[in-house]
C-alpha cells in the first residue's frame, strides 16, 4: 500500500542518483517486499537456533502484542510525518490518552468502550491543540510537539499523584482482562479454533492500518495531506486548507498515540504515566524503516506494519539467544543499517536495468 | 580549425523510459558563443548536466582540449574550468548573495572564512551584470530574476574558460539580458567559450556565432556557424517540420456586464498605492512592468496571501474579500499561475496526476472523501492530450520532466477545474517556439470562450500578442494603460514612455483608470 509516489533521493533537481520511478522498476525493488523477506527470515533463523521462538503462548504472543501497540505508534508518527511534521510527544499523548481512559474506568465506571473512546477523545484532542498551535504560530513542529512533551509529562504525573494512591489506576471494566490475555484461540466457529499466537488486540492495529490505508490511497484528504507535506507553498496556492491539514494531521497523530496508549495500558492491566514512556524512537524507526519519507509526501501504511515487525523479531530473537541488552543494541543497529542499504542496493540495481532496457 | 576546448562525441543518456541523449556531439571552441537550440524535453539541460559531471554518461566521450576525461562530479567539472548556471535556481535561500555568489570559492584565511572578505568579489561580479544589490541581503528576499542574475553573478565568480548558461535569460527583462550579453561578449573577447540555451530566437541571433540544435536527444545539427542559417531554418530543424505561425481568430471583449476583475484603490502592505484597473469578461489585460514593480506581489495581495490596506475588490461585480487562495479558487473561481515553478507551482516529487488533478479532488470526491484514481486519471491524461505534455507515463514525477513540461503541468491543473478567472504570472518562460504558440492559442481561445485573463510577462512580444490592453506598473503604482494596436514598435515606445513617467503625445495613451 505505497500511496505516493517513490520519492528520489535527496535534492531533486540534480540527481546524482536517478529518481527511482515506481511502476517500471521490477516488483523484487519494492521495499515492503524486501522488509518482509527479512523479517521471515531472521524470524525462521532464529526459531533454528531457539526452538522457543515459536511457542506460541510465551513468544509469539507476547511479540504480536508489542507488535500491535508499536505499529499505532508507528502509524501515529507516519501521519505527522506525512505532512512534514513530526510528533516527539507521541509517547505523552499516550499517556494522556491512556490517563483518561483509566480515569474513566476508576473513577467513572465507565464501560469498557466508552472508556476507550474518552481516551482516544482526549487524544484526539490533544493532537489537534498541537496542530493548532504550529498552524498558527508558524513555529516548527519539532519545538512545538518538543514543548508539549514537556508539558504533558509535567501534567500526566501531576494528574496521577492528584487522583490516585499509588500513582495508578487499578480498578479496570469488565473486559480489559479478556483484552490483554485472549487470543484468536478464544475464538471458535464450531470446532475451529483461531492461533492462540495472535491477540485479539491485533483487531486495533488491524482497523487503524484499514483506515489508514484507505485514507492515503483513496481519500481527498490522504492526498491532500500528501501534498501539503510534499510542498506547503505550492498546496496552498492550489487550492489545499493546509493549515487545516496540519491540523487533521496532529489530530490524527494524538488519536493513534492514545490508541497505543490504551492498547499498553490494556497489555499491563494498569493505567500509570510511565505509558509511552518508550514510544519515540521506535515510532521514527517503524515509519522510517517502512519507507515514510522524513521530509514528507511520501508515507507507507504497510511500511510502518513491517518495520515494526522487523525490529520486534530482531530484538525478541536476539533475546532468547541471551544476548546482552549493550549487545544487542549493537546487533540491532547494524541489521537496520543493512536492511536500508540492502534497499539502496536494490534500487540501483534495477535502476541500471531499467536503463539497459531503454 | 584549431582544437576545440571542451568536446563530446556520441554522447548517450538513458532515464527510464527516455532515450534523453542519443549519441550528440558537440565541439566548443574559445572565444565563441555556441548556441543549443532544442525544443522543450529535447535534451538541453541533460547535456549540459553531462558536461558538468552531474549525470555520468551511459555513452561516448568528452575531451578537454583534446584529452578524454571523465567527470565523475560537478567539483571536478569546476576544477578543469566549466562553470555553469543550471535551468533551476540553485541557491541557497537563507546565505547571503556575497556568500552564494563566492560559494564555491569562498574567501579564506588560514582556513577560517572571512564573511568581510566576500563583499568585494561579490559586488564587482554584481556590478559587471549592473546589478544594484547589496551582497549582505539575503537571497531568499529577492526576486526571482534578481536570483537568476545572483547564480551569474556566482558563475562569473568561479572565472570559467568554458561557461555553461542553461536558459539564464529566461525571467529577464530585455533591459537585463541586454547587460548580461555585454558581460558574455566581454568574456568571450578574453578567450570563454559561453554555451547559451536559449528560447528566444532573437536573442541567439543577436549573441552566437555557432548553433548546435537538439531533437529528441539527437543532434540535428551539429556546432554549425549560425549565419548560415535562418531563423525558419532553426525552427524547422527543431520542429522537425515548417512550422508556421497560425493567425489567431479575432475575439471580441465582452464589457456589456459587470467586470469580471474590479480593482480600486488598492494599497497593499507590500507598499501599492491607488492600484485601479478592471478586467471584462473575455478580456486579456496585461501587467507590464520592470523587474521589482510589483505586479506579482499585486496578485498576491488580492489573493489573500498579503494584506491589501485599502481599497475595493469587485469580482463579477460582488465585493469580495479574500482570504486565502483557496477561498479564491473555490468561492470566486480564481485561478493563479505562479511564476515561481519549483517553489509554488509543482510537486516535483509527487506524481503528474496528482499534481494536475489537485483542484478538482472536491468535485471528484464521493460521499466517504474516497477519490477514484481512473477518474483522477482521466483529467489529467485528458490535459496532457490537450496540451501536448511529453512524459513517459502518468504516474511519473513531475520533477523528471524538463522545464517547459512542468510549465504546462502548473497550467493544466487550472484548466481541470472550472476556472472563470485566471491570472497567468510570466506563463511562457523557459517554453520553446512551438510551445509558446501553443500556449499563446489556449489562452487566446480561453478568453475567446469568455474567460477573463490578467497576464504578467516581462516578455513585451508576449503582450503585444495577445493583451487587449496593457496596464503599465512602476514602483507599486499603475502608471497608465495602453490600448494594444499589436504593433510591436509603437506599443514598446508607449510603454518605455510611461514606465519612465514622460507623457506621450499620442491620444491613445490615458493615465489612470479607463474602462474598455
Ligand atoms: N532525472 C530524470 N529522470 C527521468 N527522466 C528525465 C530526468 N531528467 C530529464 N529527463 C527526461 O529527459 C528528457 C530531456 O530533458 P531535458 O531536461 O534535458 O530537456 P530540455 O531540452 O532541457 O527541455 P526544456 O527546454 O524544457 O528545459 C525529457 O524527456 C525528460 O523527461
Ligand atoms: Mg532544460
Amino acid at each position: 500500500m505505497r500511496t505516493a509516489a517513490v520519492a528520489p533521493d535527496a535534492g531533486t533537481e540534480e540527481p546524482q542518483t536517478p529518481p527511482r520511478t515506481s511502476d517500471r522498476l521490477p516488483f523484487w525493488v519494492n521495499q515492503r517486499l524486501g522488509l518482509l523477506v527479512l523479517t521471515i527470515g531472521l524470524a525462521l533463523l532464529f526459531g533454528a537456533l531457539r526452538p522457543a521462538f515459536f511457542d506460541a503462548r510465551l513468544v509469539l504472543f507476547p511479540l504480536l502484542r508489542d507488535i500491535s501497540t508499536l505499529t499505532v505508534v508507528a502509524l501515529a508518527q507516519m501521519v505527522v510525518l506525512s505532512v512534514g511534521h513530526m510528533n516527539l510527544a507521541v509517547g505523552r499523548m499516550a499517556a494522556f490518552g491512556a490517563l483518561f481512559a483509566g480515569f474513566g474506568y476508576d473513577r467513572l465506571g465507565l464501560p469498557l468502550p466508552l472508556g476507550l473512546l474518552l481516551c482516544l477523545a482526549a487524544g484526539a484532542a490533544i493532537g489537534a491543540l498541537t496542530g493548532w498551535i504550529i498552524a498558527r504560530t508558524g513555529v516548527g513542529s519539532f519545538v512545538v510537539t518538543l514543548a508539549m512533551d514537556f508539558a504533558l509529562l509535567g501534567l500526566v504525573s501531576l494528574a496521577y499523584s492528584a487522583l490516585t494512591e499509588n500513582a495508578a489506576f487499578t480498578s479496570t471494566p469488565a473486559g480489559l482482562d479478556e483484552l490483554r490475555a485472549y487470543s484468536l484461540a478464544d475464538i471458535c466457529v464450531g470446532p475451529v479454533c483461531g492461533s492462540p499466537a495472535i491477540p485479539q488486540i491485533a483487531q486495533f492495529t488491524v482497523l487503524a492500518l484499514i483506515a489508514l490505508g484507505f485514507l492515503y490511497s483513496c481519500t481527498r484528504i490522504g492526498r491532500e495531506l500528501l501534498l501539503t507535506g510534499a510542498n506547503p507553498a505550492a498546496a496552498e496556492l492550489s487550492g489545499i486548507p493546509t493549515k487545516r491539514r496540519v491540523v487533521t494531521a496532529h489530530a490524527l497523530s494524538g488519536l493513534l498515540a492514545a490508541l497505543a496508549g490504551f492498547m499498553a495500558a490494556a497489555g499491563t492491566g494498569t493505567f500509570r504515566a510511565s505509558i509511552g514512556d518508550d514510544f519515540m524512537l521506535p515510532s521514527f524507526l517503524g515509519a522510517v524503516l517502512g519507507g515514510t519519507l522524513l521530509t514528507g509526501g511520501v508515507v507507507s501504511v504497510v511500511g510502518a506494519l513491517l518495520g515494526t515487525s522487523l525490529v520486534a523479531v530482531i530484538r525478541k530473537g536476539l533475546d532468547l539467544l541471551g544476548v546482552g541488552l549493550e549487545s544487542l543494541n549493537i546487533y540491532l543497529g547494524c541489521v537496520l543499517l543493512l536492511a536500508l542499504s540492502a534497499d539502496r542496493v536494490r534500487n540501483v540495481l534495477s535502476y541500471r536495468k531499467v536503463v539497459r532496457s531503454t | 580549425m584549431s582544437e576545440p576546448l571542451l568536446a563530446c562525441e556520441d554522447i548517450v543518456k538513458v532515464f527510464p523510459g527516455v532515450r534523453a541523449l542519443d549519441q550528440v556531439g558537440l565541439r566548443l571552441q574559445a572565444g565563441t558563443v555556441h548556441a543549443l537550440l532544442g525544443e522543450n524535453g529535447a535534451g538541453k539541460s541533460t547535456l549540459i548536466k553531462v558536461l558538468t559531471g552531474v549525470h555520468a554518461p551511459d555513452g561516448g566521450r568528452l575531451r578537454w582540449q583534446g584529452d578524454e576525461v571523465h567527470l565523475r562530479s560537478p567539483l571536478e567539472a569546476g576544477r578543469l574550468g566549466i562553470g555553469v548556471v543550471h535551468q533551476e535556481r540553485n541557491v541557497i535561500p537563507g546565505f547571503s548573495v556575497a556568500e552564494n555568489i563566492t560559494l564555491q570559492q569562498p574567501p579564506a584565511r588560514r582556513g577560517l572564512i572571512s564573511p568581510a572578505a566576500m563583499i568585494g568579489p561579490a559586488r564587482d561580479c554584481l556590478q559587471e551584470l549592473g546589478l544594484d544589490l547589496d551582497p549582505r541581503l539575503p537571497v531568499r528576499e529577492l526576486s526571482v530574476a534578481q536570483q537568476q542574475l545572483v547564480e551569474i553573478a556566482k558563475a562569473l565568480h568561479t572565472d570559467s574558460r568554458v561557461l555553461l548558461l542553461d536558459e539564464p535569460t529566461a525571467s529577464l527583462s530585455p533591459g537585463e539580458a541586454e547587460r548580461l550579453f555585454e558581460v558574455i561578449r566581454r568574456l568571450t573577447a578574453r578567450g570563454t567559450c559561453v554555451v547559451f540555451v536559449s528560447h528566444k530566437l532573437e536573442e541567439v541571433f543577436a549573441l552566437c556565432d555557432t548553433v548546435t540544435v537538439l531533437r529528441d536527444g539527437r543532434s540535428v545539427l551539429e556546432s554549425a556557424p549560425l549565419s548560415e542559417h535562418t531563423h525558419d531554418d532553426i525552427v524547422s530543424l527543431m520542429v522537425g517540420r515548417a512550422h508556421a505561425a497560425t493567425a489567431f481568430t479575432p475575439r471580441t471583449v465582452d464589457a456589456s456586464g459587470p467586470a469580471a476583475l474590479s480593482l480600486t484603490g488598492i494599497a497593499t502592505a507590500a507598499g501599492h498605492e491607488d492600484v485601479s484597473f478592471d478586467v471584462a469578461t473575455g478580456e486579456i489585460v496585461g501587467l507590464y512592468g520592470l523587474v521589482g514593480a510589483g505586479r506579482s506581489e499585486l496578485v498576491k495581495a488580492v489573493l489573500g496571501l498579503d494584506r491589501v490596506h485599502s481599497g475595493e475588490v469587485r469580482v463579477h461585480g460582488e465585493p469580495a474579500s479574500i482570504s486565502s487562495p483557496r477561498q479564491a479558487l473555490h468561492r470566486y473561481g480564481i485561478g493563479y499561475l505562479t511564476e515561481n515553478r519549483k517553489e509554488e507551482g509543482v510537486f516535483l516529487d509527487q506524481p503528474i496526476t496528482r499534481n494536475i488533478a489537485v483542484t478538482v479532488w472536491r468535485k471528484l470526491a464521493g460521499a466517504l472523501g474516497q477519490v477514484s484514481s481512473k477518474r483522477e486519471q482521466a483529467v489529467a491524461q485528458d490535459l496532457v492530450d490537450r496540451l501536448g505534455i511529453r512524459l513517459a507515463r502518468l504516474g511519473q514525477n513531475a520533477g523528471e520532466l524538463s522545464g517547459g513540461n512542468q510549465q504546462k503541468v502548473s497550467l493544466a491543473k487550472w484548466l481541470a477545474t472550472d476556472t472563470r478567472l485566471l491570472i497567468v504570472d510570466e506563463p511562457t518562460v523557459g517554453v520553446d517556439v512551438r510551445t509558446k504558440h501553443a500556449f499563446h492559442e489556449l489562452l487566446w481561445e480561453l478568453a475567446r470562450d469568455g474567460m477573463p485573463i490578467v497576464l504578467i510577462s516581462s516578455d513585451l512580444g508576449e503582450m503585444v500578442t495577445l493583451a487587449d490592453r496593457v496596464v503599465v506598473m512602476a514602483g507599486h503604482r499603475v502608471r497608465g494603460q495602453v490600448a494594444n494596436d499589436h504593433d510591436y514598435e509603437r506599443m514598446s515606445q508607449r510603454i518605455i514612455r510611461l514606465i519612465h513617467d514622460r507623457p506621450a503625445p499620442e491620444a491613445a495613451v490615458e493615465k489612470g483608470r479607463m474602462t474598455p
